[in-house]
């Protein structure tokens, strides 16, 4: 039943003799689309507004003078549009075709983008065979354009699509359409080289060859590549991309507008980060300790090796001495195989994954607070969103494309946005969300707690409250109220530098949100107190009456590509697949009965814990599959000698990391290029990964190597491929079914909720509503560092990617220009950095975005500057963290 | 010379008036606003001024009072004035004159258009390369501020009209009224396409209205007269009042003449502008600027009015009448306006980019003796496929001269062509393929 | 950094908008009126005080011809070409300055001085032939109204022949 305001927004047109029925608003091109009219055209994408500068998308339209451009005309009621019927718009296009075709350089031959190229299906549908141009054709000089990114203007049509991208989608604005008339010319800024994120949008939205990737440049014809549909491997947003490939080889990736959560919008390490699975370093045999080297051996060696040698520790030591890691960018198959293993062929309950890395301290809050563990909100609700809370994360960075439906929501919607992150508004060559924002409170990064709590006591102070469950939870109210009565807005103001009106008005504009969407990164999930902060913001939905109002919710960003998935899958010890605890007596005999063996009875542990096990000499053994604790841990963890004191090590991997180099046997597994199975993104999508290319070498797919292990330990779980696995989870868990268009958000549980205002918030409530100590006020030359996430790369696996070490190669110790020249420091100088930790030697670089008083370091590069870095864990989630430190700065040596 | 009361330059021919406030009040300024201010609602002065039969005079002659209707009246946000002071079609130069001589009569113009329409703020753009009118009209913005006429609480009625001067930086399509508004919001000058209109989505997307110079000029006089008076003058009821003219080219006296609309050119040309400066007679004349097709000295009876002018097969336009002698080619002419077109070329359409360079370079190849036989069908043809396909009327404006030339000298294109081919032929291309 | 030195004049023109980017034109102005030319770091400077990008500056400069790029002579000689001027002769008037300047269109003297353009309509088709020289126009030019404006300029930096508060014709005084 439509309701009446759908109908009465419904306009019905006709074109080319074809009724349509389109919501009102719709621009003609659109509904000549819907109805399977394809008007010709360059300028018009759906993603832009419409410029209508091509003119080639003109049609005839009944009652109208001169022909119009159906891509700015939107339909009105009786509408009569001919376009393929229409001589006169058909004599137009062929016309404007002359026209554009009139200086180009007609250099298919050698052109990326022929066979692909819009202009060359226009022209074949369109044009005489012969121009009766005879001109000189315009010639721009060839100009060096970017390290990833090739110009050759002579193609450009002149559609601005690439700066319209830039500008409206991408809110980067790197390119510049130069010159006046027929000169203009896409360019950076001046004679210098592009600068900006890399997204490849530009040469994605070319609808001809004149914006195409360096990194293929002249590989392939089109025609010749094979198209692999998959899901990226790099961050938790999860984009669908397409891999290119000829011959086994990785020749680009794409993305199709229209398909994906990502719509075909893609980030730098998406588009350009491809080459990390072809990368000469992968590991293309099982290798197996001997002395101080590796000796490469047959897979049936290597097997039977690690089986026998967990078997006899096991026996020894018994199955709680063995314990196994994993990482988040594996698939859920590959997850559930090895928590599989884990819990029935080893019989311990010692597994974790890098979910525990941050992603866990915001499931674990919307488990205790709302019952889910995942968002109940998805990208669409981003997107349509009225108002959107942004706390510690550079979300351009984090991630890219969830901060493109923030953009969306902000820019061209009207969203309100309220940011607390340390980066200052800044333009520079990334975009900066904070740019964007109608309040930002730019505190350190030390200082987020002290934010959520002042805008929590501005939402009380302003009795901006929801009155139903005031009089439901009345203790829940008022104990809270309580708390934060007892902040002083000096206290706060001390710590965030922000005062209590500032507070008081982000909390009005928070408050008027109807849609509201708070959305949660790395600074406060991976920090100190991050759980409890994440469930501050939880208590700020829920006493404002947001928490279950369809469109509102908390989403906590993931990391990594399947850190939802490796918390669904069962990839940590407390945790069932299914999210279910590990005590559940219900969901424990469903899994017995499935796998038709019983559940270890001990305790999961997290990583922390068996770091302090092993060093205790309880762990002896260490399963690691993916995971490169020695990088991502900083020595303060102990995990150097923990990992020494092992008995026996193995890692799973693609190359050998640091972690590797410590094992005694490495097994080749492959990477998501080669793979088929399953990702989960931030939302809670599940989204099938293709493989594009062979297993490179003698690299097997995780699982794989963990059926094979469990036959070698006599306990067998054999799949005859993914699919099995993947039936196998389904059956297990309704709630993996997902598999669609779009997700479709958790709900969240009434029960949950009752029970937490009732009691179980009051287990921490004083704690939380506590300001935290932090460091006196600093010293005036000590800064504080954050090592955090750039958006050039992922972890430290991208680093092998050679697209994105164009963009950015090494690690500096960015700086406010202020601060810096506050220091006499200036870029690519050479300091010392230190503390009581020790002290290393890093480059300087300048960003206006840093805010003073605060260096930032990328933690790809962070093998030297990680020794300064402190490590505690969250007594309630395990989870450690290690990302800020206080540092000073000695100029050792000029630029 | 001219027996026509002058009304827009009126005040200017006195002798040693200087365009002072004290001046312009002397000679009965700021009344009309006064009067405004005083005694009128917003929707009077519109009515007034739509009975004038006002019709803009940058070009489009657009009925003025019509276009003020269109701004929508309780739109609860700001809403603005853009003076076009833009002046950029070759062969005009009016507003300059009107601006730095008598920039109070604009000034108060604008003063009363941003009362009836209620806007606050109103930007002057002016071409950059006026120096000296933007600081003859930032010298007045001062002055009338100090005086009360603009500023906050005008007149002591409550209301503020501030007035800015904005200078542009050479592109002759942001005189287009919405690559002026782009301009003015800092951007490269390209026009918008149309719907929506300024009058609801102008600058910064708020309900705009565009004048030009001269437009707003006659605005007091209309206010001070009454509607009535001004319909009465020239050619009623579509070409009402004065106009500036402006004549260049071969005549003896060139310069700005206010005559009442209608009178025949022959009159305009010869009477007023004293006729072709030597004894060659007239060959072709533009009547109203660069974008304005050409016309034969067949046309000279026509009236100077829109009507009569567009039945001619041209338009009144700009207002600037060039006129050119016998001896002049008519294929150079066109080509300098086709060079000139060719530069100003926003570049936005491809028709009027591609086109543009196009057009220059095969009428560049025929005056140098270059040209080809099937030249002419090409330039028509080009001309055919450029117009009414664009986003403004830059793309009509610019082939009006080579078609116009075409049809009525087409034998002066033919006999360059002839010489080519005699000394030069060029017919052989690369052989076609045929099947 | 130019704007500073002239930060009362850039807070006036920033205070005439309501939307920050509309100062562009203003400030590019400025910073040529001061430079002779439209810099890198002018050009960066301006980016950064209306919370734009380089390139945005730098698309809209290149968009409008009055801004040069590249440091010209000390006096712009920019003749009308266009085509009511060219019936009054204008191209002569270059070959008048090339005669006597040396420098061919789109040159400047050795010594810096001067730089010849041939430029669209400046706006005086009914004084032409003309020329604008930095601010000022000069019109109805002879040879020998060339050569004096072009004498004045180098030895005095000025010329009493140059045109405005324009009006033409003068209006004859009524016996
Ligand atoms: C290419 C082009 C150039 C124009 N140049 C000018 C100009 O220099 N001055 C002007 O007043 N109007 C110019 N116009 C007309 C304006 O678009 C607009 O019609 C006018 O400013 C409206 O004012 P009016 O109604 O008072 O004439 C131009 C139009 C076009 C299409
Ligand atoms: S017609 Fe020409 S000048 Fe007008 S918008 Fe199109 S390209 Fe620009
Ligand atoms: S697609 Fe409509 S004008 Fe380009």
């Amino acid at each position: 039943m439509a309701t009446p305001s759908i109908t009465k927004n419904m306009i019905t047109l006709t074109i080319d003799g074809k009724t349509a029925k389109v919501p009102k608003g719709t621009l003609v091109i659109e509904a000549a689309r819907q109805v399977g009219v394809m008007v010709p055209h360059f300028c018009y994408h759906p993603k832009l507004s419409p410029d209508a500068n091509c003119r080639m998308c003109l049609v005839e339209i009944e009652k109208m003078p001169r022909l119009q451009t159906s891509c700015s005309t939107p339909v009105a009621e009786g509408m009569v549009v001919k376009s393929a019927s229409s001589a006169q718009a058909q004599e137009a296009r062929k016309s404007v075709l002359d026209f554009i075709l009139a200086n180009h350089p007609l250099d298919c031959p050698v052109c990326d983008q022929g066979g692909r190229c819009d202009l060359q299906d226009f022209s074949h549908e369109y044009t005489a065979t012969t121009s009766r141009f005879k001109e000189l054709k315009r010639v721009f000089q060839k100009e060096y354009f970017s390290p990833l990114i090739e110009t050759q203007m002579n193609r450009c049509v002149q559609c601005l699509r690439c700066v319209r991208y830039c500008d409206q989608v991408m809110d980067v604005k790197a390119l510049a359409p130069v010159g006046r008339g027929t000169l203009t010319e896409i360019k950076s800024f001046g004679a210098h080289d592009l600068d900006c994120e890399f997204c490849g949008g530009c040469i994605q939205i070319c609808p001809v060859g004149a914006i195409t990737s360096r990194l293929s440049m002249y590989e392939f014809r089109p025609w010749m590549l094979k198209r692999t549909d998959s899901v990226c491997g790099y961050c938790g947003d999860g984009c669908q991309i397409t891999f290119q490939t000829k011959d086994n080889a990785l020749i680009e990736i794409n993305s199709t507008q229209g398909a994906g959560r990502n719509n075909g919008d893609l980030c730098a390490r998406g588009y350009f980060g491809y080459h990390v699975s072809e990368h000469p370093d992968r590991l293309t045999s099982p290798l197996i300790r001997d002395g101080q080297a590796f000796k490469a051996v047959q897979w049936e060696e290597a097997l039977e090796f690690v089986g026998q040698r967990l078997l006899d520790i096991k026996a020894k030591y018994g199955p709680d001495a063995i314990g196994g890691l994993i990482s988040g960018r594996c698939t859920n198959e590959d997850v559930y195989v090895f928590q599989k293993f884990m819990r029935v062929v080893v019989g311990t309950n010692r597994i974790d994954s890098s979910v525990r890395y941050g992603h866990l301290n915001g499931v674990h809050a919307m488990q205790r607070v709302q019952g889910t563990h995942r968002w109940a909100v998805s990208f669409d609700d981003i997107e349509a969103a009225d108002t959107l809370l942004l706390v510690g994360t550079n979300i351009t960075e984090t991630n890219p494309i969830t901060g493109l439906k923030v953009k969306e929501a902000v820019k061209r919607r009207g969203a309100k946005l309220i940011t607390i992150e340390a980066l200052v508004p800044a333009i520079g060559s990334l975009s900066n969300i904070s740019n964007l924002a109608q309040h930002h409170f730019a505190v350190k990064p030390t200082a987020y707690a002290a934010a959520i709590l002042g805008l929590l006591k501005a939402v009380v102070d302003q009795q901006i409250l929801d009155v139903e469950l005031q009089v439901k939870a009345q203790s829940y109210f008022n104990d809270i109220t309580a708390n934060l009565q007892a902040l002083s807005w000096e206290a706060i103001h001390a710590q965030t530098g922000m005062d209590s009106d500032s507070y008081a008005q982000a909390a009005q504009v928070f408050g008027q949100g109807q849609k509201v969407i708070i959305l949660v990164g790395p600074g406060v999930l991976r920090s100190q107190g991050g759980f409890g902060m994440t469930m501050n913001l939880l208590d700020l939905l829920l006493l404002t009456g947001k928490l279950t109002k369809p469109g509102c919710g908390l989403a906590p960003l993931a990391e990594e590509n399947n850190d939802q998935g490796a918390f669904e899958m069962g990839g940590i010890g407390a945790v069932l697949p299914g999210g279910t605890s590990l005590g559940d007596a219900e969901a424990r005999e469903a899994l017995s009965q499935s796998w038709g063996r019983p559940l270890p009875d001990t305790a999961g542990s997290s990583l922390p814990q068996m770091i302090e096990d092993a060093k205790q000499g309880k762990l002896k053994a260490l399963l690691v599959v993916g995971e490169n604790p020695l990088a991502s841990l900083p020595p303060s963890s102990g995990i150097h000698t923990a990992l020494e004191k092992l008995e026996f090590l193995v890692c799973q991997e693609l190359f050998l990391t640091e972690t590797a180099q410590q094992a005694h046997v490495v097994l080749p597994a492959c990477s998501y290029a080669e793979k088929d199975g399953t990702f989960t993104n931030t939302e809670g999508h599940i989204q099938l990964v293709r493989s594009a290319i062979d297993l490179v070498g003698d690299s097997r797919p995780d699982w794989e190597i963990f059926s094979a292990l469990s036959v070698m330990m006599n306990d067998p779980m054999e799949y005859g491929d993914v699919k099995e696995i993947g039936k196998e989870i389904r059956n297990l868990l309704p709630g993996t079914r997902t598999l669609g268009l779009a997700p479709l958000p958790a709900q969240p549980d009434a029960t949950a909720i009752a029970r937490y205002v009732t009691a179980d918030y009051q287990r921490d409530v004083a704690t939380r509503y506590q300001l935290p100590a932090i460091d006196s006020p600093d010293a005036a030359d000590y800064l504080t560092l954050q090592v955090s996430q750039s958006l050039f790369h992922s972890g430290k696996f991208s680093r092998k990617a050679k697209g994105l070490l164009q963009v950015e190669a090494k690690g500096k110790i960015y700086l406010h220009p202020e601060e810096a020249s506050r220091r006499g420091l200036s870029d690519g100088d050479t300091v010392k950095v230190s503390n009581a930790l020790g002290d290393v030697m890093a480059p300087v670089g300048i960003r206006e975005r840093i805010p003073q008083g605060v260096a930032v370091f990328p933690e790809h590069f962070d093998e030297e500057i990680r020794r300064l870095l402190p490590y505690t864990v969250d007594p309630e989630t395990q989870v450690p963290s290690c990302k800020v430190t206080r540092v000073r700065l000695e100029k050792v040596s000029g630029a | 010379m001219s027996q026509y009361e002058k009304i827009l330059l009126k005040n200017m021919e006195q002798p040693g008036y200087t365009g002072s406030l004290a001046e312009y009040e002397q000679a009965g300024g700021y009344q009309a606003f006064r009067k405004v201010v005083k005694d009128m609602q917003p929707d009077q002065v519109i009515e007034e001024v739509k009975k004038s039969g006002l019709r803009g005079r940058g070009g489009a002659g657009f009925p003025t009072g019509v276009k003020w209707g269109f701004i929508p009246k309780d739109h609860p946000g700001p809403k603005y004035l853009c003076c076009n002071a833009d002046e950029s079609e070759p062969g005009t130069f009016k507003d300059r004159q009107l601006m730095e001589r008598d920039p109070h009569q604009m000034l108060e113009g604008m003063a009363i258009t941003c009362f009836a329409i209620g806007a606050e703020t109103a930007y002057i753009y002016i071409r950059g390369e006026f120096r000296l009118g933007a600081s003859i009209l930032e010298k007045a913005i001062h002055e009338a501020n100090a005086g009360g006429y603009l500023g906050e609480n005008v007149l002591g009625s409550g209301r503020t009209i501030k007035v800015y001067v904005h200078a542009g930086a050479g592109a002759y399509i942001c005189g287009e009224e919405t690559a002026l508004l782009e301009s003015l919001e800092g951007k490269r000058g390209m026009p918008r396409f149309k719907p929506p209109f300024p009058a609801t989505h102008g600058l910064y997307q708020k309900p705009t209205v565009v004048n030009n110079v001269e437009t707003m000029a006659n605005i007091p006089h209309i206010i001070n007269r009454g509607g009535q008076w001004f319909a009465g003058i020239g050619s009623p009821p579509k070409s009402c009042g004065t106009r500036v003219f402006c004549l260049s080219g071969h005549v003896k006296r060139p310069g700005n003449y206010e005559v009442p609309m209608g009178i025949p050119f022959r009159e305009f040309i010869y009477d007023i502008g004293g006729g072709m400066r030597s004894d060659k007679p007239i060959k072709a004349f533009i009547p109203g600027g660069a974008s304005a097709p050409f016309l034969t000295p067949e046309h000279l009876d026509v009236k100077m009015d829109f009507e009569a002018v567009a039945m001619a097969g041209s338009m009144l336009g700009s207002g600037g009448v060039t006129v050119m002698e016998e001896g002049t080619s008519m294929v150079w002419a066109a080509l300098r306006l086709m060079e000139f077109f060719y530069h100003e070329s926003c570049g936005k359409c491809t028709p009027c980019r591609e086109g543009s360079s196009w057009l220059v370079q095969t009428i560049q190849r025929i005056w140098n003796k270059q040209g080809r036989d099937g030249d002419i069908e090409l330039l028509s043809d080009l001309c055919k496929n450029i117009a009414g396909r664009t986003v403004c009327a830059f793309g009509e404006a610019e082939v009006g001269p080579i078609q116009s030339t075409i049809k009525y000298f087409r034998h002066e294109y033919e006999a360059l062509i002839c010489e080519a081919q005699a000394t030069m032929p060029r017919n052989k291309e690369i052989p076609m393929l045929t099947l | 950094m130019l704007l500073t030195k002239f930060k009362k004049e850039v807070e006036d023109i920033l205070s005439r908008y309501p939307v920050k980017r509309s100062a562009l034109l203003p400030l590019l102005n400025l910073a040529q009126r001061e430079e002779g030319f439209v810099s890198e770091p002018a050009m960066r400077d301006i980016a950064k005080v209306l919370e734009l990008t380089p390139p945005q500056v730098f698309e809209t400069v290149t968009f409008y011809t009055m801004f040069n790029l590249k440091p010209i002579g000390k006096f712009h000689l920019q003749v009308c070409k266009s085509l009511m001027c060219a019936l009054v002769k204008s191209d002569e008037v270059v070959t008048w300055i090339t005669k006597k300047l040396n420098i061919a269109p789109g040159q400047t003297t050795p010594d810096k001085t001067f730089t010849l353009s041939v430029v669209e309509c400046l706006g005086s088709c009914g004084t032409g032939p003309m020329m604008q020289v930095n601010d000022d126009y000069y019109e109805q030019l002879t040879e020998e109204k060339v050569g004096r404006v072009l004498d004045d300029l180098a030895r005095d930096g000025n010329c009493p022949l140059k045109s405005g508060p324009f009006m033409y014709p003068l209006p004859v005084a009524k016996p």
